[in-house]
């Protein structure tokens, strides 16, 4: 069973990659977020006149996963129509959570290694240092953040099995997470209809921990990255539900695609 | 030709509206863009919000615009099977291709207007635009560089089936370099040196100095020469590779397969 998780998990990431050779895999995964990051970065010396960019690198460095764990993850239903394995995977009576979740393994891998090139960027570019921060819990931040981005893809991708414009959901969902996890700017300057949107997107809740964690305050990073935690499980029992409404309505409807 | 072009617009400027990576491109796109740069400039004590939020919000948009739409045509051609025939038209490659930069590249100009409704919508910024006219020139110099750009990047594209790529790895090393977001002297030395030696860098300041006002004209016309000069030497890189990859691709008959 297990080896059936990850041939799924290799298969799913051989998909995404093999048009690619491995330099331009790593422009897209990396290098590019990379450039964002730094873009973002520069707008924020410049607007918040600031040299400090603690914050911000490390907002940025987990929005690196946003390739991997948004367009890479949320585009699987697409792409699984595309592949002509929708019709196998509607009518074959496996778990179809296991399916779910294989599909993220890569892009969490390369989202952890996207965030762990950031911070170490943002060490060399824009000064920020590590001295005096527990190196095993930045470590423990990043694996929980990219998780729960990761079941937040998942989340977004079952949208695919329902609507035909993906990219255009993909790339919205990647610019709320800009706005809304405090990335970019605190999450105070929002309206308070925004501040608690903020509450229920991924990564908000790890980014503040890791700034808690920078500033040496543990007791308060303890309770957000369980939240953070907590925040990425709901995102994959809601993938879960709403991949089951959509298996039924396809399986009463003699129809693989919902639109 | 003319009659070429303006046909090949109209139809373009239909197929593009229709695909919803455009409509955000158009419309999410420069909204999303005006609401983050607000937020992060809302702190800097910035007077002029029309200088980087509006004008920057609008421009990355348009950029977007260009990169996913003209860099990308060559590529939805192929898919269609049509690119082998437009190809070869009797009505030439390059005016087609000229055709369907044009069509985008003027429906792309929504993204400034829609980025100046969401400030004054949103946030009741105020239209600070001190010399209008001096905007226009540099609006419209822009507007014929980014065209000529397009139309380097669509050759550039025909030769690769990997266009989904490349357009997506050139959207924000542009932003960035070109400084649509920050004045360019926010870059260190050695990266300044690339973003003067690239048309929107131009284009951006010229517009910049007309919203603040120009004070020196001089200054504004030497930047707007340069920009003239550029756009010249990027039209006539777009004409030699024409020729180049007509030449390759008649030669190796894979324009299909790239």
């Amino acid at each position: 069973m297990i080896k059936r998780f990850l041939d799924q998990a290799y298969l799913y990431h051989k998909g995404r990659s093999v048009a690619f050779e491995a330099e331009e895999f790593v422009l897209m995964e990396i290098t590019y977020p990379l450039i964002t990051m730094i873009l973002y970065c520069l707008v924020a010396t410049f607007s918040f006149k600031t040299t400090d960019l603690t914050c911000w690198v490390i907002g940025n460095a987990f929005l690196l996963c946003t390739n991997a764990c948004i367009f890479g993850v949320g585009i699987m239903f697409v792409k699984e129509r595309q592949y002509g394995r929708m019709r196998s995977i509607i009518a074959a009576p496996c778990s179809k959570l296991s399916l779910i979740l294989a599909s993220g393994v890569f892009p969490t891998l390369f989202a952890v290694c996207a965030s762990v090139c950031g911070l170490v960027v943002g060490c060399l570019v824009f000064g920020v240092t590590f001295s005096g921060v527990n190196l095993l819990l930045v470590a423990l931040t990043i694996i929980v953040a990219m998780i729960s981005a990761t079941f937040f893809g998942l989340f977004i991708s079952a949208f695919g099995l329902m609507n035909d414009s993906m990219h255009l959901v993909l790339n919205v969902v990647s610019y709320l997470l800009m706005i809304f996890t405090g990335a970019e700017f605190p999450i105070k300057q929002l309206p308070v209809a925004g501040q608690v949107m903020a509450q229920i997107m991924p990564l908000t809740k790890a980014i503040l921990a890791m700034n808690r964690l920078f500033e040496g305050n543990i007791k308060d990073f303890i309770v957000l990255i369980i939240a953070e935690f907590v925040t990425g499980i709901v995102y994959l029992l809601l993938t879960f539900v709403v991949f089951r409404v959509a298996e039924r309505v396809a399986q009463r409807n003699g129809k693989f695609d919902m639109f | 030709m003319i009659k070429v072009i303006i046909s090949t617009m109209i139809l373009q400027m239909k197929q593009s509206f229709a695909r919803p990576m455009f409509r955000f491109c158009l419309i999410a796109n420069p909204i999303l863009n005006t609401i983050l740069l607000y937020e992060m400039f809302r702190e800097s004590g910035a007077t002029n919000y029309m200088a980087y939020v509006t004008l920057g919000a609008g421009l990355m948009g348009l950029w977007g615009c260009i990169c996913f739409s003209s860099a990308g045509d060559i590529n939805r051609e192929r898919f269609s099977g049509t690119l082998a025939l437009i190809f070869t038209a009797p009505a030439r490659f390059p005016i087609i291709i000229l055709g369907k930069i044009i069509g985008n590249t003027i429906m792309s100009l929504l993204t400034m207007i829609i980025s100046l409704m969401t400030s004054v919508i949103f946030f009741r910024i105020q239209l600070q635009l001190a010399d209008p006219l001096y905007f226009l020139i540099a609006l419209l110099a822009a507007i014929i560089s980014f065209i000529v750009i397009s139309s380097v990047i669509a050759c550039i594209l025909t030769l690769s089936r990997k266009t989904e790529l490349y357009m997506n790895c050139i959207e924000i090393p542009i932003i960035l370099l070109c400084g649509f977001a920050f004045p360019v002297s926010v870059l260190p030395f050695g990266i300044r040196i690339v973003s003067y030696t690239l048309a929107p860098t131009y284009a951006v300041e010229l517009m910049r100095m007309a919203v603040w006002g120009i004070t020196d004209k001089a200054e504004f016309c030497e930047k707007l020469l340069v920009l003239m000069i550029l756009t010249l030497i990027y039209a006539l890189i777009s004409a030699f590779l024409y020729k180049k990859i007509d030449r390759s691709v008649r030669i190796a008959a894979t324009l299909e397969v790239a």
